[in-house]
This record gives structure tokens, sequence and C-alpha cells, in this order.
């Protein structure tokens, strides 16, 4: 088979995952090679949908012998089937590099004969790469369920970041809907990789090469299952405290299958898995609990406010919060004020005292902070009544107005959110 | 507090560089008085009620002033202030000027004192011509244009071509590639696998590509298509982070 048309079929089946991240990882070129590293990631180019495209996303093959409900290369379906040499990948690889075309390789497989088998031909492309090529760039490889750890340890030592996607937020589910997988285990290897990174780490001189130095990462699909989102966000809680882990993606679920275990949906659920991410956001900087958020009986975000404005708006009795005296964990908490703009204000007001015209004049985004803060014990312009019926039209009308309403469930990953531009283009490049 | 400095309320006019500049900072500094403007030569409209002043840059005043920065000030301040100087924004002259000459009494804390206008406004540019580059680090495209020879070309609004130069002679140092800012500035960054160099070239023909070049631009086309989720289409979004202006340059696009 041509190049081209292997290519298709494999950068067809892995659009699917959602990450894309080229960060976290500074690796230096050496004088005999290629490529390096940045520690804040670069997007090359955004495809139709807006996703950022930084690294070549492809299958080592789609030819699966597992039959994952929901998955287009289930064995069940009837597609066309492609498998690429390592040789192959490293050229293209290689290629696209020198033309900048894109930050690095993100490798992945549907199992092909067996867990070994598969991440065998994995590690050989890899291992092209980082040798023959002498390629220094980004590689971000899958972990395939079920695999023996001798390999994961010879794998986690050339590159940069692995994932095993989770997808299926419960037991019920992935019993229901990837029984195959589920058997393989995928959180033992989770655990396992999550070890080793702590052990090389700990003891860095023992290990020549760091051992995945960006981290793990894992997906979790939304919507394919009934799990909610008080569910999913404990889920993701516990990933990032026991698993360690770099991020959760999450992917808002892609009818392609038809089948009696899985809903027939209209469209992916795009402002949920954006909710999801904003409050994933709330765990990993803002300081918040996935209970303080949602509990048993308030399950699921706020589909009209974003998850921090909804916290704000239930616990009005913390605000408002006063700039010129507030501690950084205060401040963070306050809708429209993210990371940097929290810090900006901990640096300048030692110098001076803040009033709301030097808010501005620091970049600080006032749209919907000025509900949440005062000045000197003074309400932002003519805000003079704290109250929360007033609050919440303004903060419901700012949020249907950055959204417009044709485009509303197809509103961007980061486009409601609350942090400031900065924390925006860190979250695409994925520096967070 | 900010010092304050008479205005003789003239305008200066210099050749647009930064050596330029530096001669103006360093002759207000010994006569202790600004003009109200300054601006590039051949950007100027004459203007009747105007006090002009021509500047022919003095390179060893200009030197004087790099060093004296250094030594009295920061390193981190000289680079602000390039930096800021490379973006493309009128006007930026003499936020520039206040910025070195408030530093000479303040000394290295200047860069921190952001409550101060010149200050802001030379952190807003510096931001403006660093997060162009950065864009560019990734948004540019190299074509194979020979025998390990790469071509790329780039259309930006500030003078990005040596901080995204750089970060090509880090990443590809085995490389042989020439970037062309091919907007007005007319500039060439030239990189032979030792050594780089910027030029001036206003009628650089840009080379044909190979074969194998054409077979690679049509995989990435390929691959670009398909990564894209249809049920996710958001042509909007994706104009928000690739703004057409930046368009005409990419293999994928155009
Ligand atoms: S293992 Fe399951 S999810 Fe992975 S490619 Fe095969 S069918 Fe798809």
């Amino acid at each position: 088979m041509e190049i081209e048309k292997k290519l298709k079929i494999l950068a067809d089946s892995a659009k699917y995952d959602a990450s894309c991240s080229s960060s976290g990882s500074k690796r230096t070129n050496h004088k005999d090679g290629f490529g390096n590293a940045d520690v804040s990631g670069i997007c090359h180019s955004w495809g139709a949908d807006g996703r950022c495209i930084s690294l070549l996303k492809i299958l080592l093959s789609n030819a699966c012998i597992y039959d994952c409900k929901y998955c287009v290369n289930r064995c069940s379906n009837s597609i066309p089937r492609a498998t690429f040499t390592p040789r192959e990948v490293a050229e293209l690889t290689m290629n696209f590099y020198k033309r900048n075309y894109i930050e690095g390789l993100f490798l992945s497989s549907a199992v092909i004969k067996n867990p070994d088998y598969t991440m065998e031909r994995l590690y050989e492309t890899v291992l092209l790469l980082r040798q023959e090529y002498h390629f220094h760039g980004y590689i971000h490889v899958k972990t395939i369920p079920g695999c023996s750890k001798e390999l994961i340890d010879k794998l986690g030592k050339l590159v940069d970041r692995t994932s095993i996607n989770i997808e299926l937020p419960s037991q019920t589910s992935l019993k229901l809907l990837a029984p195959q997988k589920e058997k393989a285990g995928i959180i033992a290897p989770m655990q396992y990789i999550s070890q080793q990174i702590h052990t090389s780490s700990q003891e860095k001189s023992k290990w020549k090469e760091k051992f995945v130095p960006a981290g793990q990462t894992t997906q979790l699909m939304i919507g394919a299952s009934p799990e909610t989102d008080y569910t999913i966000m404990t889920l993701s809680e516990s990933l990032y405290k026991k698993m360690h882990l770099k991020r959760v993606y999450y992917s808002a679920y892609v009818s392609i299958n038809q089948d009696a275990l899985l809903p027939a949906l209209p469209q992916p659920p795009l402002l949920r898995e954006n909710r999801l991410y904003q409050a994933d956001w709330l765990l990993r900087f803002y300081g918040f609990t996935v209970d303080e958020l949602l509990d048993q009986n308030h399950p699921n975000f706020n589909t009209l406010l974003d998850p921090k404005c909804d916290w704000a708006l239930r616990h009005l009795e913390k605000f408002p919060v006063e700039v010129n005296t507030a501690d950084y964990a205060t401040l963070l908490r306050v809708p429209g004020i993210g990371v940097i703009s929290a810090k900006r204000i901990i640096t300048a007001r030692r110098e001076f005292h803040l009033n709301f015209e030097n808010l501005k004049k620091l970049g600080i985004v006032l749209k919907r902070a000025r509900y949440f803060i005062t000045c000197d014990g003074k309400y932002f312009d003519k805000i003079s009544s704290f109250q929360e019926s007033f609050i919440e039209e303004n903060l419901l009308y700012l949020e249907r107005a950055s959204t417009p309403a044709s485009t509303y469930i197809q509103t961007s990953l980061f486009d409601t959110f609350l942090p400031t531009k900065e924390d925006k283009i860190k979250s695409l490049t994925g520096a967070f | 507090m900010a010092l304050s400095f008479s205005c003789n309320q003239k305008v200066y006019l210099y050749d647009g560089s930064f050596e330029g500049l530096l001669n103006i900072v360093f002759d207000c500094y010994v006569q202790k008085q600004i003009p109200s403007r300054i601006i590039e030569e051949k950007q100027y409209i004459p203007n009747l009620l105007d006090t002009v002043e021509i500047y022919h840059t003095d390179y060893t005043k200009a030197d004087r002033i790099f060093h004296g920065i250094l030594k009295s000030i920061s390193y981190q301040t000289l680079y602000e202030n390039y930096y800021a100087f490379l973006a493309n924004v009128p006007e930026k002259e003499m936020s520039i000027l206040l910025y070195l000459l408030n530093g000479f009494s303040i000394g290295p804390k200047i860069n921190t004192m952001l409550s101060l206008d010149f200050v802001f406004q030379v952190h807003s540019l510096r931001k403006k011509m660093l997060s162009e580059a950065h864009k560019l680090k990734g948004l540019l495209r190299f074509k194979e244009v020979g025998d390990n020879l790469f071509y790329a070309c780039i259309h930006p609004t500030h003078n990005v071509i040596e901080n995204v130069g750089q970060h090509f002679v880090r990443r590809l140092p085995h490389q042989n590639f020439i970037i062309h800012d091919a907007t007005d500035r007319g500039l060439l960054f030239l990189y032979n696998t030792h050594q780089y160099q910027i030029q001036s070239d206003k009628n650089f023909m840009v080379p044909t590509i190979s074969e194998r070049e054409k077979e690679y631009q049509q995989l990435w086309k390929t691959f670009f298509q398909t990564i894209a989720i249809e049920e996710r289409k958001n042509p909007r979004l994706q104009m928000q982070f690739m703004p057409k202006k930046y368009w005409k340059d990419l293999v994928e696009l155009s």
C-alpha cells in the first residue's frame, strides 16, 4: 500500500485521542542530532475542529484483535486496515520535523496479535528514531494494556511521555464496553509507571536516562456511559493524587458505531466536556476539591455557568474579597482571577495601593471579577448591591454573550473559561 | 519616583535602527532634555509646526549607552528594551527612551516598576513581539530547495526574524536554512550549520522546490485534513488561533 493511503487510514484512526500536548520535557540537542523539546510546548497548526496540532498523531496499526464497543478500530467493524513499518514511521517523523510541521511523534496502536507483540513494534520504532536517526524531539507513546513490565521499562527510557487511556470511568462500564481490555488491566501498568517515574527521580544518579520525563496522562470518554460528572471528577482527583498523572483529558464521545449498548448521541457533548476541563483546572491550580464543586444531590455541572462562577454564587458568604489584603488562595477563588492575575496582584500591591484603575492597567480582566471584589472597601463603579440575583443575572449574560447561540454547543475548550489569556495559551500548548 | 526631564518640543528623526535610538538616549542623557517625539525618518510626514532634528547614528555613542546599560542597570533591561524595539508599534521609541533614562537613576529595580507607564508599555511591546515569535516557531514551514537546504518565508507583523532564527539554529543545527521575512523589511536569516547571519535583501528570489518536497507537502496536507474531527468542526476557533494573515505561508492551507 502506498504511504499516503496508510497515513490517511492511520491518522483517521488516531484522531479521537485528545492529547496533543508537547510540553513538560526539556531535551537539548546533542552535536550529532536533530531536534529538541521545548519546555513550554509549541503548536504547529490548528485543524478545522480548532484543535491544536503539534504532534504527528498516528497509529502504528489499526488492525485490532479486540472489540471495544465504542471504538472505530474494533475487529467487528469493516473498515480499511493498515500497518506501518517502524521505518515508515521514522521517515515520516523526520521529514515532517525537518519542515517544522510537528514538534514530535505521538504513536499509538491497536492491539495486533497480542499486547507484548504490539509493544515490541512500538519500541522498535522509537529505538530507530532515537538511535539511528538521532531524533531528540518529543515522543509520546501509548502503553498497551496488558504488556509486560520489561517492555514498559525499555520504552520508558526512550520516550518523553506515555499514556494509557482509561476511557470508561467505571468498572461496570469497562466490563460492558471494553471486556478484553478490562481483563488485560489498565490500572496495573499505570501504577507501575507511576512508581518507576518516582524511583527514577529519587535516585537520579542510578538512572542514566530519565524515565518518562514528561509524565503520564490518560483520557476519559464523556457520554458513552452513564457516569455523572461527580463520578468522573472523583476519578480524576484520585488519578492526580494517587497516580500523579500530569493530565487527564476528557473526550466528548462521538457516535461512530451503532450498538445496542451505546447511546446514539446526535452530537458529541462538547459543552459538558468543556465544563469538565474547567473543573479539572480548578482541581489542579486553584486548590478546589471535587466535594466543594459537586455532591450526591448536585452530581452534574451547571450547563449555564462555569464551575467557578457557579461555586462562587453558592458561596456568597465568602465574598466580596478585598484585593489589597486577601491572600493568594483567596484571590484565586474569585471568578475572573486566574493564576497569573493573582500573582500579579500580590507583586503589585507590595509596591503600591490597588484601585480599580491600576487593576485594569495590570491587565486584570474585571468582567466577572468586579462583582466579587472591593478595593479599599469600595465596589466597582456603580455596583452597590451585593445581591445574588443581580450577580447571577450579569454572569449569565456574560456567559451567553461570549458564546453566540448558534455555536453554544460547539463552545471551544477554553472559550468561556475564566483564566486570563496567558492561561489559555499555556493550556493549549500544554504548559499546564 | 520617575525623573522629570524638560522637553524641548522637538521631533527627532533617526534611521530606525536600535543603535540609532541608543544614540538619541545618549544625547538626552547628556543634555538632560527629551524631545516630544522620536520617529523613523522614512515614516515621518512633515508638519509645518514641528521643529525637526535629524540624527545620523553615531555608533560610539550608541556603544557607550549599550555598555552603560549592562554596567549600571541590568542585562534584563537591555533585552527588555531591545525586544520591545523589535515590535512594530508606532511611538515605541519614547517609552524606551524614558525607561532607559530612568533606569540610569533608579537601577535594576526599574524592571519591576510596572506602575510607571513607560515601563508597562515596554513590557507589553516586548510581549507582543515575543508572542508572535512564539507563534511563528510553530507556524513557520520549511521547504526543501536543495540538498539539505531549506527555505521558509514569513510575513510577520513584528521584527521576529532573529528570535525565530535562533530557535531553529538550536533545533536543526545540521540543516542549512534560509528564513525570509518577505514584508517591507526584506530580511534574510541565513544559516550554514556553523554560523548564522542576518542580511537585508529586498529583491530575494524565492527558490523552486524539489520533487521530493512536493511529496511531503502532499503527505502533510493529507494528515492535516484527516486529523480534524468532522463532528467537532469549528472554523471560528481555528481562525482565532491561526489568524488569516498567516495562511499564505502555510503549506496545509494554501
Ligand atoms: S483495543 Fe479497543 S480501543 Fe484500542 S484499538 Fe482495539 S478496539 Fe479500539
